[in-house]
């Protein structure tokens, strides 16, 4: 692995999908997708279940959000009678950050504890970032992930930008192209 | 700064939150048609100094309204949960 | 080293090696590393710091720490300028370049010292007389005078080049004060496993220790702590950081100092303010010497015998060779002590009629003189002190002297405990007061709480650490540290009731509040210490009256013949010493200042010449500088190019939201006044929401996209209110229902295509669409996709015109943007902003924002056709109280400028003709455009429903532009009522 450089930033498309079960239907749900998908599903908020070509988040009492990696992932589909689907990925834009300087980064933006339990690599949380909600997503020792409402992403990477010290803007990784606001 | 500690989050700065009022009053029905219930729930409130049950949403969090047992004397919350009965 | 240095050869905690230079009021002098502002003055013999805040009197270094009352400086030019600080808290720097202040024309001879002549005028409760008496008048001419000469340091206009930074953190264990409570609280804690943040506002630790002699045991003692605790993984050392504020929920409020300070540091915040979350607190912040009361008790030299023995140990400055120790207990003695071991010849005034033997004892062994039951009665020296006079119970006697050392006991620095509204409580014992009864996770230790007695303060900052770990869940034994007994007993308390005599003596320095201004404030009936300390501005400068408070209560007391806890203490608020806003603010300046939503076509609209307008947080095309010069002329212009082709406008900034389940029509039909149930899949309708007491809340347009799921719109404004507010029903009123909602704002880009043009333009931009009237009439539903992203197609108008919704997935908003303008450009097709977009809908009389006010019902916007006989909505039962039906209650009506050349206004006032203009009329306007289409002024507004005849006269008044025009009541509905442009 190359030298782990302050911070690095990269931003990227986010292909995400919201499922959510009906208050009493979760049981069924949950078998639902475990068995047509093969999706499993974290048991607390705040937990992720890392799967292939996904990430399950648990972002609410009965609501998941599903990260894919790339495109291409298992379509999923829900019965009504269980639940719900909502497709949220061309809201959002996923800014990947890693770096010895991220939690100092952080600290200035984000009200969350790098060293609690509750972001512990693997975790996520939902939070507030300079009043913009956001999702933390705690992949590694020294990297994360926010998802970012689009609307609001240009003025949150300014932010993370000038607060590193003016770090370059990195291309994504899988769509090779810079957020369109 | 109030700190309340979201049942499924955990605790969080008030900002993250909205304030929702009484949670000690109940709802009429919605289709309840006596104006002096929708009178005494929209207008007869309670200012009281001590324990006070009233909702907080977690609306950068998740979503979720909940149920604050806040002193109104000391800002010390005694309990949090869930509006909702079974929110699993 | 010439006659002027007042450093010692040896000692203190100072680097010799590391000279630093500085200037005061331009003139260089020289420091080492180590010291502060004030230790480095006092060593080159600067004795006069500062001139009075009213008076102007001479000022000295009167402390040693944050309760600096007189020796405030100003620091940096420019946008750096920063007034107002206590040279007693500023880390010498390099280069650092110190001005006095409050003196003119200069710190020698300050012309306003004259001020000192016209005190009798500003005595007590002068401003207060002066704004509300019969001198009101006199203040118009004098103010110019009195705000010249009363003040401290002046604030910088520049705006300030700095970086300053906001920071979140978290702890277990916040520790307040490195003294020995808190240097032993933090060691506790830590040990016991908890991760504990030691906040100390010097940037050293040690506290009192710190001004015990350097050969002692104490140093020793620090030492050692000092390093097992930088040894601790767990334990944040926050040096230079001041605890100013206490809130809710464990959150304080830290203050940092580092830029100016270090060279080393160069590029990093200036402050750095933190907010820290802590589970439990101690508070170890130990005491403040009280001054003593005596005429011209402000004269340079007279220093807190604390602040001397600072100096002298920690410094290795000796602050004066004839040294008069003014005291009423036994801590002082040992500054007296020092400064006699140090070389200088010592008289000890203890007011006590016996002291103890054991100190007579020492100053015997030390050659001190002692005169026992003495006080001050005068002090000689205009600029500073040279002599004093002693009165003893039957002698008096005149003592040379070049330092006066006061004590008048100590006070516990229970500011910060008392943030949370906890007041303080007084302990007879200790003549002071002590925290009051905190919360559970609170703890206090050391001399906060009385225990004076440094081995007392040890062990007590043991045990609190302890407790606090504990309650925070870490539990691991703790060793107790080692024992440090410095036998600083506490003396018993012997209260000096103060002493009149000419001259002026002073209780508040900073503010120049005197014993006069007491009694005078208590003859004139302001006896509770708040309103004292209002009328006297008593303890309201920027030292907050640190070493002030307690001699105020006592000379009230003691006027009032009361006790202190009868006379009570002020409430002390945050902050404990001033923050500069830029450590507020932090990063959020400038376009920080708030996050600015954009959409997905935001570059565009730059790029083509769009005048942008915040509009909340969003960012959106106002007018476009093609259209015209400028926004009347644009508006315009863009409103003729939609009534006449077609126009383009960016709508991404509705509120979405995603309303999916088996229940989501019967919860959109309690939602809305009016119903959904029954609408079709693929139709659009228009809905209105109430509130619950029967006030229109917000509308907008919700699609039916098939039997469980809907897509709802709603006002820009008021998206996430109402997000909120579906989610309160489903989760506190209605759990059954089986319904999902999430905000889908930021998934689409939308677009609205409006103008007779707009299908042919749709056709020839979406080939492979058919989007005629017969496939997609209007309020109705296309569904479809544009080079692989969803799109919606909804047919619906705001205009008047003929006009479709176009949303598309937002990453391929700008491309279908820019395609739709490419395909529309032959037909006349052009962007329009929402100037134009506001004034195409007055003329279609559509209820907006400036009518949807949360004052209106449906009733009186003209919709309560829309709820009919509809009942179990929200808000259905409110709506119908008799109130809402009275006769006189402002309606929506339409009004048209009859006046030639005349305009009407946004916000002008409604009256009949022939009325008196007075008062609020009987309505106003709520909005205005030019019409193009009818050539004149026309506006809606909310007028008396029993006075709204159409056809009927009103005057419109604006009082703002003393302008009154004539306009006729009309229909809302200015343009194609029937609404056959929009169908067909």
């Amino acid at each position: 692995m190359a030298e782990v450089s302050a911070l690095e930033l990269s931003v990227a498309d986010c292909l995400l999908v919201q499922i959510e079960a009906w208050d009493g239907t979760f049981e069924q749900f949950q078998s639902d997708l475990s068995r047509t998908f093969g999706i499993a599903l974290p048991a607390t908020v705040g937990e992720t279940v890392r799967q292939p070509s996904l990430r399950a988040i648990k972002v609410a009492p009965r609501r998941f959000w599903l990260l894919y990696d790339t495109s291409g992932g298992p379509s999923v589909e829900v019965d009504p009678d269980l639940g719900a689907l909502t497709h949220l990925g061309e809201g959002r834009i996923r800014v990947r950050l890693c770096g010895d300087r991220l939690p100092g980064v952080l600290a200035g933006c984000i009200a969350v504890d790098w060293r609690s339990q509750a972001v512990a690599p693997g975790k996520a949380i939902q939070t507030s970032f300079h009043g913009v909600p956001v999702l933390f997503v705690r992949t590694g020792e020294a990297e994360c992930e926010l998802i970012v409402p689009r609307s609001f992403s240009r003025s949150i990477l300014d932010w993370l930008k000038d607060s590193a010290g003016g770090v370059e803007l990195e291309g994504s990784d899988n769509s090779g192209m810079h957020p369109k606001f | 700064m109030l700190r309340i500690e979201c049942p499924c989050c955990g605790p969080r700065d008030h900002d993250e939150f909205r304030y929702g009022g009484d949670a000690s009053l109940v709802r009429p029905a919605h289709d309840d048609p006596v104006p002096e219930a929708w009178y005494r729930y929209v207008y007869v409130r309670k200012n009281p100094v001590g324990p006070h049950r009233e909702f907080w949403q977690h609306v950068t969090g998740c979503r979720q309204w909940l149920v604050v047992e806040r002193d109104t004397r000391t800002h010390l919350i005694a309990s949090v949960s869930f509006a909702r009965k079974s929110p699993a | 080293m010439n006659s002027r240095n007042k450093r010692l050869p040896s000692g203190g905690r100072i680097d010799r090696a590391r000279p630093v230079d500085f200037t005061f009021d331009g003139k260089k002098l020289c420091g080492f590393h180590g010291d502060t502002l004030a230790s480095a003055l006092l060593a080159n013999d600067v004795a006069l710091v500062g001139r009075s805040f009213k008076y102007h009197r001479p000022r000295g270094i009167f402390s040693a720490g944050p309760e600096e009352p007189n020796a405030l400086v100003t620091l940096g030019t420019g946008g750096r300028r920063e007034p107002n600080l206590p040279a007693t808290t500023l880390e010498l720097a390099d280069g650092m370049a110190a001005e006095s202040q409050n003196r003119w024309p200069s710190l020698g001879f300050d012309i306003q010292s004259v001020n000192g002549l016209f005190a009798p005028f500003l005595s007590a409760g002068f401003y207060y007389k002066t704004f509300m008496g019969p001198t009101r008048r006199a203040w118009m001419f004098y103010e110019h005078f009195i705000r010249r000469a009363a003040g401290l340091g002046r604030a910088g206009v520049d705006a300030d080049p700095d970086q300053y930074e906001v920071r979140h953190a978290f702890c277990d264990v916040a520790v307040i004060g490195g003294g020995p409570a808190g240097l032993s609280a933090a060691r506790a804690a830590a040990t016991a496993g908890a991760r504990v943040a030691l906040i100390e506002q010097d940037f050293l630790f040690g506290g009192q220790l710190l001004s015990k002699r350097t050969d002692g045991g104490a140093a020793a003692w620090l030492a050692t702590i000092e390093a097992e605790l930088r040894g601790f993984e767990n334990v944040t050392m926050m040096a230079r950081t001041t605890a100013f504020g206490v809130y809710d929920g464990g959150v304080l409020g830290l203050v940092g100092q580092q830029g100016n300070v270090d060279p080393d540091r160069a590029g990093s915040p200036r402050q750095v303010f933190t907010m820290l979350r802590a589970c439990s607190i101690v508070f170890a912040a130990g005491a403040i010497e009280r001054p003593l009361v005596f005429p011209d008790n402000d004269r340079p030299g007279v220093m807190l015998a604390s602040a001397a023995r600072a100096y002298l140990n920690r410094f290795a400055v000796l602050p004066g060779k004839r040294v008069v120790v003014a005291i009423t207990n036994d801590s002082a003695w040992r500054a007296a002590f020092d400064l006699a071991v140090a070389g200088a010849e010592v008289t000890v005034a203890d007011l006590r009629p016996v002291p103890a033997s054991y100190l007579l004892a020492e100053a015997a062994r030390l050659g001190v003189s002692v005169r026992t039951g003495a006080r001050i009665a005068r002090i000689r020296g205009a600029h500073r002190v040279n002599a004093v006079t002693l009165a003893g119970p039957k002698t008096q006697a005149d003592i040379a002297c070049d330092l006066v050392c006061v004590s008048g006991g100590w006070s516990p620095t229970v500011h910060l405990t008392s943030h949370l509204g906890v007041r303080p409580i007084y302990r007879g014992d200790i003549d002071g007061f002590i925290p009051g009864a905190l919360p559970a996770s609170q703890f206090v230790a050391g001399s906060i709480a009385g225990q004076y007695a440094t081995a007392e303060a040890v062990e007590a900052g043991h045990r609190a650490g302890v407790e606090a770990a504990s309650f925070c869940g870490k539990s691991k034994p703790a060793r107790a540290p080692a024992k440090l007994d410095l036998r600083d007993t506490v003396s018993t308390p012997f209260r000096d009731p103060g002493s009149a005599g000419r001259g002026k003596a002073f209780v508040d320095f900073q503010m120049d509040v005197t014993v006069a201004d007491i009694a005078l404030a208590h003859r004139e009936g302001y006896e509770s210490v708040e309103h004292l300390k209002r009328y006297t501005t008593l303890g309201m400068g920027t030292d907050q009256g640190k070493t002030s408070n307690f001699s105020a209560l006592a000379a009230m007391a003691a006027l009032c013949d009361a006790t202190i806890p009868e006379t009570g203490v002020t409430a002390f608020r945050p902050p404990y010493t001033p923050v500069a806003i830029g450590a507020l603010a932090g990063r959020a300046v400038g376009h920080h200042f708030k996050p600015f939503r954009r959409t997905p076509m935001h570059d565009w609209h730059q790029a083509n010449g769009a005048e942008m307008l915040e509009v909340g947080l969003w960012m959106r095309p106002w007018f476009y500088r093609n259209s015209g010069r400028d926004v009347n002329e644009a508006y315009v212009a863009e409103m003729r190019m939609v009534r006449e082709a077609a126009g383009l406008m960016d709508i991404s900034t509705l509120g979405k939201i995603d309303v999916q389940g088996p229940d989501a029509a019967i919860f959109l039909d309690r939602v809305y006044a009016n119903g959904f149930a029954k609408l079709p899949v693929g139709r659009a309708r228009y809905g209105v929401m109430l509130r619950d007491d029967g006030i229109v809340f917000d509308d907008g347009t919700t699609t039916r996209l098939s039997e469980n799921s809907f897509f709802m719109t709603t006002s820009t404004a008021k998206a996430a209110d109402v997000l909120s507010r579906l989610e309160f029903l489903l989760d506190t009123a209605w759990p059954e229902l089986r319904v999902a909602v999430t905000s889908v704002s930021d998934e689409w880009a939308a677009m609205s295509i409006a103008g007779p043009k707009s299908r042919d333009l749709l056709s020839a931009a979406l080939p492979g669409i058919d989007v005629s009237n017969e496939a997609l009439p209007h309020m109705s539903l296309l569904e479809s996709a544009w080079q692989g992203k969803s799109l919606r197609i909804l047919r619906l108008s705001y205009s008047g015109e003929r006009a479709y919704e176009v949303y598309v997935g937002a990453s391929a908003g700008e491309r279908l943007w820019t395609h739709l303008l490419a395909a529309g450009e032959p037909l006349g097709l052009k962007p329009y902003g929402v100037e134009a977009l506001g004034a195409l809908r007055v003329e279609k009389g559509h209820v907006a924002g400036p009518e949807i006010d949360g004052r209106t019902t449906l009733d009186d916007l003209g919709l309560g056709r829309m709820a009919g006989k509809r009942t179990g909505f929200v808000g259905d039962v409110l709506r119908r109280r008799p109130a809402f039906q009275a006769a006189d209650r402002h309606r929506l009506v339409g009004l048209e400028c009859v006046e030639e050349g005349q305009r009407l206004r946004g916000g002008a006032i409604l009256f009949k003709l022939g009325e008196a203009i007075q008062g609020h009329g009987h309505g106003r306007i709520t909005s205005v455009t030019y019409s193009p289409t009818l050539g004149k002024y026309i506006g809606l507004g909310l007028f008396a429903g029993d006075l709204a005849i159409e056809g009927t006269e009103v005057l419109a008044a604006y009082p703002m532009k003393k302008e009154q025009v004539r306009a006729r009541i009309v229909s809302p509905v200015f343009l194609d009522p029937e609404g056959k442009r929009l169908r067909g």
